[in-house]
């Protein structure tokens, strides 16, 4: 079974003397790739690196460092399945014993990160390596409105953030990812999104939780919430499809993490009317497509949330678990085109988000307020594999 | 003058009246004849035709028991193949609706591919039994054959429609345009308008009306939409261009497009 435990609160392992990492960097400034290096060199010797990036590196600089030169990869903004399935093949043709894959904009990452995220694929008996960032309380929210809970809900692991670009992964780790990846390149989809900690459950791997600090993170380069949030959750919603024979079975989460991590509170003075108005443009414009996908109560639900004033504004948790499994299920049943359905997610979300910010602002802990999110969707689990078992005989 | 009177008037005694019908009896024969005449065309006529009707009918029935059997069969075949499980394996794609994996797919597939090569059949069918018949014309019976392809455009117009007018309506509301529904009724009308005019056309009903009135009707609704945008959009406009101007002046970046995203700097959604 998965565990999620942080490396960070347990002794550091020993830095091993040939550690035969495989280090695959997303393409960078030469400035950051040298703090990159400079990193991960003040804690294992070059000797014992190899270190693949599409970026130019002078030998001379660093002695010592295999330097493998590979193809551009299309890591813009998070990593892909050819970057999944790159590193395996390259593990392979170097004989690595475990590789460290790093997102855009690694260099922000501390030292210290970058070794306790091989430390735990090479020391010790984790396969998959996944970081734990200490982000801004309004940052990273797709992952904490829908990504996060959906993961633990359903894969019952408490990886915070599923969609991490910086990962450790154990040799045959990365050779089910690569295996995954393989089937999306051959249906020419070599920019599709894998879930590392999906299949670590599934495959009944070792997940192994880092706590790597504060991070700079990559944006996409077109900053449109329409195309990331489709993008984003329909991968996961396919995935989730997928692995429907998995997560169906009752599982059992690992203990909590207790304290919450301290997170300040969002700025009060947040303007959320914008996002407001366009939940109420889209209560009085969707609610026709609302109601092929959405059953009467979360109607009525959304309706009191549409007249209330933006000061109260505060969606309900289990109301929000209702929606996504909703829209989950109309992905699976193609209830209307897919195109659609994630759109018509977006001013849901969107009021999510504004709800999360009151709630924040109103001195909640944001962490707080996003487990006891997360404690609704596995609340509301049972609903979910009701109407995915039995669509039609299944429908409040 | 006296001369032209007296010729007149010993003419008129020797004009005899000319009976307006031989006799009595003469004028429903005439009409019974015709009846008779227009019965025996149309009876010529049904005779000529039933066969066609009949062979559409057969060929119809028949080619959806054939659809039907070979639905079974296929259905059966793949699964004890364990199709589904294959193309699960080997291609890593579960993107069918519960109701339609792929072998569902394929049976159903094959099952309509039948149906519609029985139609097609009925149809020649029907037009080859007509056209021995097409010296008696009956004015309705040309539609029947266009009927279908009309009734194959409506349908496909429909779901054009119903889906583009969809797209526009969610891609609007997310735009946070106000005029959001305004626009999908537009386009919706604009396609089933477009719709209606070459159902009407490919039935050859209404002739330059229908293509008139379709001009006349596809350019307001355009104009009309042009207007509501052009009109409505104007700060949304202005906003993106000053933003372009300003992103480009500070990072030399192309700008974002979506509205929500804008809502506020400290708010990142990735």
């Amino acid at each position: 079974m998965a565990t999620a435990n942080s490396i960070s609160e347990q002794p550091t392992a020993p830095v091993l003397a040939d550690p035969g990492l495989l280090v695959l960097l997303a393409p960078m400034p030469s400035e950051e790739l040298e703090r990159v290096l400079a990193n991960l060199t003040s804690f294992f010797p070059a000797e014992g690196l190899m270190v693949a990036t599409a970026d130019a590196l002078s030998a001379d600089s660093w002695p010592g460092l295999r330097v493998i030169p590979t193809s551009a990869t299309n890591a813009s903004w998070t990593l892909t399945a050819a970057d999944f399935l790159s590193a395996y093949q390259l593990a392979g043709e170097h004989e690595a014993r475990a590789i460290l894959m790093l997102g855009p904009r690694s260099s922000s990452l501390q030292s210290t990160a970058l070794r306790d995220l091989a430390n735990a694929v090479l020391a010790s008996s984790a396969d998959l390596a996944i970081s734990c960032y200490d982000l801004p309380p309004n940052a990273g929210l797709i992952n904490s409105a829908i990504l996060y809970p959906l993961t633990r809900s359903l894969f019952a692991s408490r990886v915070r953030f599923p969609l991490a670009i910086d990962l450790g992964l154990s040799l045959r780790m990365a050779e089910r990812l690569a295996a995954v990846a393989q089937k999306s390149m051959g249906l020419n989809q070599s920019d599709a999104l894998l879930w590392p900690v999906n299949e670590a459950a599934v495959a009944a791997f070792v997940t192994s939780e880092v706590e790597v600090g504060p991070r700079a993170t990559p944006q996409p380069a077109e900053n449109d919430i329409n195309a990331i949030l489709a993008s984003v959750t329909g991968s996961l919603f396919a995935d989730i499809d997928v692995k429907a024979a998995f997560w169906q079975r009752v599982r059992y989460l690992p203990p909590p993490r207790y304290p919450f991590p301290h997170a300040p509170s969002a700025d009060a003075a947040t303007d959320i009317s914008p996002m407001l108005d366009a939940f109420r443009l889209a209560y009085t414009n969707l609610q026709e497509i609302w109601s092929l996908v959405l059953p009467p109560n979360t109607l009525l639900g959304l309706k009191r949330l549409s007249v209330t004033e933006g000061a109260e504004f505060r969606m309900p948790d289990s109301l929000w678990a209702r929606i996504v499994f909703d829209f989950l299920i109309a992905y699976r049943l193609r209830t209307i085109n897919r195109g659609h359905l994630l759109g018509a997610l977006i001013p849901l979300y969107l009021a999510w988000v504004a709800s999360h910010i009151n709630i924040t602002a109103s001195g909640t802990n944001p962490e707080r307020h996003i487990e006891a999110v997360a404690a609704a969707f596995e609340a509301d689990k049972p609903y979910l594999v009701s109407r995915w078992r039995w669509p039609d005989r299944f429908n409040p | 003058m006296q001369n032209f009177l007296a010729t007149m008037l010993q003419d008129l005694p020797s004009q005899n009246p000319q009976p307006v019908y031989a006799d009595n009896t003469s004028i429903w024969h005439h009409m019974s004849q015709a009846l008779h005449q227009s019965l025996d065309r149309v009876l010529s006529l049904l005779i000529a035709i039933l066969p066609g009707i009949l062979a559409f009918f057969v060929a119809l029935g028949i080619f959806t028991l054939i659809g039907m059997v070979i639905s079974a069969l296929l259905r059966r075949g793949l699964s004890w193949a364990r199709f589904d499980d294959y193309l699960a394996r080997t291609r890593g794609t579960t993107d069918w609706t519960p109701t339609s994996s792929p072998s569902a797919l394929i049976a159903r597939g094959s099952f309509w591919a039948c149906v519609v090569l029985g139609l097609i059949i009925g149809v020649s069918a029907f037009d080859a039994s007509y056209a021995t018949a097409a010296t008696l014309p009956i004015s309705l019976l040309p539609y029947l054959t266009h009927a279908v392809g009309a009734i194959f455009l409506l349908i496909a117009g429909n779901l054009i429609a119903r889906f583009l007018a969809r797209s526009v309506l969610i891609g609007a509301v997310n735009a946070q345009l106000q005029y959001a529904r305004f626009l999908s009724m537009g386009v919706k009308w604009l396609v089933l308008v477009l719709t209606a005019a070459m159902v009407l056309d490919h039935l050859e009903v209404g002739g330059v009306v229908v293509e008139l009135a379709f001009g006349i009707l596809f350019g307001g609704i355009v104009l009309t939409l042009a207007l509501a945008i052009g009109l409505g959009s104007r700060d949304l406009v202005s906003r993106s261009l000053e933003s372009h101007v300003e992103r480009s002046n500070e990072h030399g970046i192309p700008p974002h497009s979506a509205a929500p995203a804008n809502v506020s700097e400290a708010i990142r959604h990735f």
